[in-house]
């Protein structure tokens, strides 16, 4: 590499130069543009938006989010926090003067809350009854106006709902237990302070209940403000640690300082840079401090290792940090970049959250790199000489006797001489970690991003025990007979042309007017119809408009089409095949509503639970439910023109993996039982958008992970100018992946967010190390030509910083461990396995593959390799270390 | 020319003088019961009702109301067939509406081949899904509520009402714009215990109909939930002598015809 330059190379050496140039001829001015960048992207921090939402998973254009979206806004959807009562103590479970005026109270309270939508709320307290008062007398009330004092009351409270199959396992679990209140509110942002106040009327309540509060807001909410306070102190934590691990390792704080003003500067700018464009932090976004920092830190720790051990005393630092950086430059260069393509390859990924993740960390590893040239040596050159010489004195020897040098020494000679062993070993974890790969399972589930413990966990599992299910998902059903409106238009206008003026003029624009909204183009219609009819003065005219309006009104019941007895009987049967896949807890529908109501019309026996007869039948049911305190309560099941309607599913279960099965048990069903031509079948609701982003989120990270394998692979053919050498500094990663896979396949950990972006960081840490110890293991063959002294050398320095990077990374980490939230806790222990994964294919494979393949690796450095047999592997083992 | 104006002038100030300014609440409350519930022994009318959610999705309701009063604002006899839509039309409400006990209502659903009687229960349901109540249509007891004088002024009388029974209602108090003259209710607001409005009826058109200052178009807004409901009266008649025995169940199954038919103009 020294004297066939290539003008590429000598580009790079030109790069190099200027910015040590600046760094050590301006220190001052260095630290003075890096403070300024600092304190004025910090300062937009300040700006930082949070954001929680899972639905952010997808693009706002998202077509599945899109709809989803459309269905809330058709029927009137909220967010909803559930507050659940529970009564294990007395044998009428919630079913007792003390707790359902407890609950009463409760209601009343969270109703004259800020921010909940009073209309909406349900709760035993404000739900209708319809009941038998004598023979063929029906009382329509209030089930519950007032808080029972009596047991018989209470008792008879428990009666109702029995009858009520809309509020039985939805208001009160099916063995009393256990009492909801499902509280709508105005914005998801509101919940988590909701939920509070709601938990403060509650535990101002002496009723001997428990109370849990929950929901998919609450959890989105709480995970934000946990997330907030995650930032706050596990980063911090991980930086600490960080710095106490350096400390261990170089015994000197000024050497550890440097590298940690990197590191923060590197993470300010780059949330700064993040917050200041605008972009919400994410779950992922908020991760990306923990995630540059140790990136930032490495870099730095090559070149004041390699300082530490070629600075003389009394040399000067500016010559030797000069060298030192332009010795490290491509190397860190190409593991920045290669770092970076990993994680832009998160772009690939269809997900914003992770494509911004992806964006800004790639920005941090260049940036990092960037601020290293320029930091560490300004900051090497601002010591004063005193400081230097310590360091220098302090820090090592060429050959120091710690027990990490000592031990990579002995693994070194190991690699080399037990070659086959070591490459056969690692083809076994290969097989074994695909193995593993095979059994991923995935499935996510926010509410578990929180620990076991947490009470949102608490309160889901002992909910989702008595209930029915608080996880909600809908089956949308919309008619559209493109032919019917058309159809009714040319037959009613050529009706028309029997009219006589100003008649026809007058009445032509009702038919031919927008039929966007046909509830309202029909109604508008019959009632123009219906006017000229009144003013129509001679038999003719009165004929035909009577004609027409008898025309427009088949044609309006006609578009009703989810008012047909028929295809309300369609519906339950949807109903009973989602109940039969077996993950489904309940589902409410319109034909609940009207089999009731019929029920209750027709004398109250069991007998008359069902859909009436004829449309009209249905009508007039329908008619009489609106006749109720909550007439609104219809168009959260049905649109008020009957043209879509849909199926609220309550699952005991958010995980993906549950609402799949689900989605495929229907799916089979409608192959079996298909639906009308004209009638399409959606699905939305928040636990089916989780399923949508995660399987959105697979497929795209199997294509970033290959893009960025193909671009890695790329530039390292190009570093090296080899194909055999790309190859081979390919290997390192690939087995780390799979090994990291392979062991979530075997311990049985769900394939969830956080897990999926850890390939990416995998793949930036694990080429750092092979680059080094390529490039390294390269230049020292050629300047000892011998592949046993480049072995012994490379196992010095360039061994210990790798194995030290390594070190500092997995434990900077374990402060994640002590986190509240699951994905950080997870993104710990993985980093862990990672480095040490990532750390023993370099130091074992590479140096075992070399021994094994080395000529063919290095075709211009044959000689190198011809050499005698290396000793026995027994004298190996015996061997002590020298 | 100038002189006419001077002199229509001093007449409507003359008449704003003169006329009686009543300073009971009670009885402003019962003549506004009388203006707005009572006007002739019976009546006639064609309703017609325009349902809007907040999302401005709208479906219709068209009926026709008979009305007779046993007494002047004592009881009275309703009797409501349903036109429109179609699919609910003939559904017959029948309400002997009693001022000393719980009203008798009955109901048929021609398309269950049904009568059943409701029990009185709770009055403030929605009518039919309107955002009127069963209680805005029949009229709400006076005796019901405290009523306090508020305020008067140039065109209203403005009263605010307090329930005796809290407990039987959804408001903590609603306050009504009582116009002086007509003294028909022109505005309602009825408000939470918060004491904010979250409901409010109001008058918008007024037609003298047979020498009864009567409304024609009146429209209730869900001020919490957002939707409205406009409900038109046409075809209005008043004394036209319907017999008692149209109220009765035998009308429920078979609608008296030419009391429902449409008057000629």
């Amino acid at each position: 590499m020294t004297k066939t330059d290539s003008p590429r190379t000598s580009g790079r050496r030109t790069a190099s130069h200027a910015f040590i140039r600046l760094a050590t001829g301006r220190p001052r001015l260095v630290y003075a543009l890096i403070l300024f960048t600092t304190l004025l992207t910090g300062a937009l921090i300040s700006q930082i938006r949070i954001d929680t939402d899972p639905e952010n998973m997808l693009p706002a254009t998202q077509s599945d989010r899109m709809f989803h979206n459309e269905v809330e806004e058709r029927f009137a959807l909220h967010d909803v926090i559930v507050v659940g009562i529970v009564n294990d103590d007395h044998p009428a479970g919630i079913y007792n003067p003390r707790s359902l005026s407890a609950l009463h109270a409760l209601s009343e309270s969270i109703l004259e809350l800020d921010g909940v939508i009073g209309p909406d709320l349900m709760s035993l307290a404000v739900s209708d009854n319809i009941t038998q008062e004598g023979p063929g007398t029906i009382r329509f009330e209030w089930l519950m106006r007032d808080a029972p004092t009596l047991d018989s009351e209470a008792e008879s409270i428990r009666e109702a709902v029995l009858r009520l199959p809309l509020l039985l396992d939805t208001l009160v679990s099916g063995d009393g237990k256990a009492a909801g209140i499902y509280v709508p509110i105005e914005s998801k942002d509101l919940s988590y302070p909701l939920s509070r106040e709601i938990r403060a009327l509650a535990d101002a309540l002496d009723s001997g209940d428990q109370y849990h509060i929950t929901g998919l807001p609450v959890a989105e909410d709480t995970f934000g403000h946990d997330m907030f306070v995650q930032m706050g102190v596990s980063a911090p934590l991980a930086g600490l640690m960080i710095f106490l691990l350096m400390l261990y390792f170089f015994r000197s704080v000024p050497l550890v300082v440097a590298p940690m003003l990197v590191a923060m500067a590197t993470v300010i700018i780059s949330m700064g840079l993040l917050i200041g464009f605008g972009f919400t932090v994410h779950i992922m976004s908020s991760m990306i401090p923990i995630f540059l920092m140790p990136i930032a830190v490495v870099d730095s720790v090559h070149i004041m290792s390699e300082f530490a051990d070629s600075h003389r005393p009394g040399s000067d630092a500016r010559d030797t940090v000069s060298k030192v950086v332009e010795h490290l430059f491509t190397p860190m260069l190409f593991t920045s970049l290669t770092s970076a393509v990993g994680f832009l390859s998160l772009l690939l990924t269809p997900i914003p959250p992770v494509q911004i993740f992806g964006a800004f960390v790639a920005f941090g590893i260049l940036l990092a790199f960037v601020l290293t040239i320029l930091l560490i040596p300004a900051y090497i050159v601002r010591m004063s000489p005193k400081a230097l010489d310590r360091l220098a004195r302090r820090s090592s020897t060429p050959r120091p006797e710690t027990p990490l040098a000592r031990g990579l020494r002995t693994a070194g000679r190991f690699a080399v001489r037990r070659g086959k062993l070591v490459a056969g070993f690692a083809l076994l974890v290969v097989a074994v970690s695909v193995a593993g790969v095979t059994q991923i399972e995935i499935n996510d589930n926010p509410v578990r991003w929180f620990k076991e413990q947490h009470p949102i966990r608490v309160a889901d599992r002992v909910l989702n025990e008595h209930f029915a299910g608080t996880y909600d998902a809908f089956v949308v059903l919309s008619h559209r007979d493109e032919t019917a409106l058309p159809r009714f238009q040319r037959e009613a206008l050529e009706m028309l042309d029997g009219l006589a003026e100003p008649e026809r003029t007058a009445l032509a624009p009702y038919f031919e007017a927008d039929a966007t909204a046909l509830g309202a183009y029909y109604g508008n219609l019959i009632a123009a119809l219906d006017d000229a009819l009144f003013d129509a003065d001679d038999e003719q005219t009165a004929t035909i408009l009577e004609q027409l309006q008898l025309l427009a009104e088949q044609a309006q019941i006609e578009a009703k089409y989810f008012q047909r007895p028929d295809v309300l009987e369609h519906i339950e049967t949807l109903q009973d095949a989602l109940i039969a896949s077996g993950d489904v807890g309940k589902t409410s529908a319109l034909p609940d509503v009207v089999k009731v109501v019929n029920r209750e019309l027709r004398g109250g026996g069991s007998d008359d639970y069902r859909v009436p007869q004829s449309t009209r039948g249905v009508a007039q049911t329908l008619l009489q439910y609106q006749s109720s305190h909550r007439p609104q309560d219809l168009w959260h099941m049905v649109t008020p023109d009957y043209s879509s309607t849909a199926i609220w599913l309550q699952l005991r279960s958010g995980d993906n993996q549950d609402m799949s099965r689900v989605m495929d048990a229907l799916d089979r069903h409608l192959i079996e039982h298909p639906l009308p031509n004209d009638v399409e079948l959606r699905w939305a609701g928040k636990t089916f958008i989780n399923v949508v982003w995660q399987d959105a989120m697979v497929k795209g990270m199997l294509t970033s992970l290959l893009g960025a394998f193909a671009v890695v692979f790329l530039m390292m053919t190009t570093l090296f100018r080899s194909l055999r050498l790309g190859l081979l500094a390919m290997v390192p990663l690939s087995v780390t992946i799979l090994g990291v896979y392979g062991l979530i396949g075997w311990i049985g950990k769900d394939y969830d967010m956080p897990i999926a972006v850890l390939s990416s960081l995998t793949l930036g840490l694990s080429v750092d190390f092979a680059i080094h110890f390529i490039e390294r293991s390269r230049s020292l063959l050629r300047s000892t030509g011998s592949f046993e002294q480049a072995v012994t050398q490379v196992f010095e320095e360039p061994a210990r910083a790798i194995a030290r990077n390594a070190i500092v990374i997995a434990i900077g980490f374990t402060p994640l461990f002590f986190a509240p939230l699951v994905p950080y806790i997870t993104v710990g222990a993985f980093m862990a396995a990672i480095m040490a994964l990532s750390g023993l294919t370099t130091l074992f494979l590479l140096p075992a593959l070399m021994a094994l393949a080395g000529p063919w690796l290095f075709p211009g450095l044959r000689g190198a390799f011809d050499e005698p047999a290396p000793a026995a592997p027994d004298s190996l083992l015996n061997e002590a270390p020298s | 020319m100038m002189l006419k104006t001077l002199t229509c002038l001093g007449l409507l100030l003359a008449g704003a003088a003169y006329a009686d300014v009543l300073t009971d609440a009670d009885e402003i409350v019962q003549r506004s019961n009388l203006a707005s519930y009572y006007a002739g022994a019976d009546g006639r009318s064609e309703v017609r009702m325009i349902i809007r959610d907040a999302q401005g999705r709208q479906q219709r309701r068209q009926f026709t109301v008979l009305r007779r009063n046993v007494e002047a604002g004592g009881d009275q006899q309703f009797l409501v067939v349903f036109s429109q839509p179609s699919d609910v039309r003939n559904t017959t409400f029948l309400v002997h509406k009693h001022v000393d006990r719980d009203d008798d209502r009955w109901l048929y659903l021609p398309g269950l081949d049904l009568v059943k009687r409701i029990s009185a229960g709770d009055k403030r349901t929605s009518f039919v899904g309107a955002h009127y109540f069963y209680e805005d249509v029949s009229g709400r007891r006076p005796t019901d509520d405290e009523h306090e004088l508020l305020e008067t002024d140039d065109e209203y009388y403005l009263l605010k009402h307090t329930p005796r029974d809290a407990g039987s209602v959804e408001f903590a108090s609603y306050t009504t714009w009582i116009d002086r003259e007509t003294f028909l209710p022109m505005k309602i607001e009825y408000l939470n215990t918060t004491g904010s409005a979250y409901r409010r009826v109001e008058v918008l058109e007024v037609t003298e109909i047979d020498g009864h200052p009567t409304v024609t178009l009146s429209r209730v807004d869900d001020l919490a939930g957002g939707g409205k409901t406009d409900m038109q009266f046409r075809h209005i008649r008043y004394d036209v002598g319907i017999p008692e025995a149209v109220f009765t169940e035998r009308s429920l199954r078979n609608p008296p015809r030419e009391h429902l038919e449409r008057p000629t103009q």
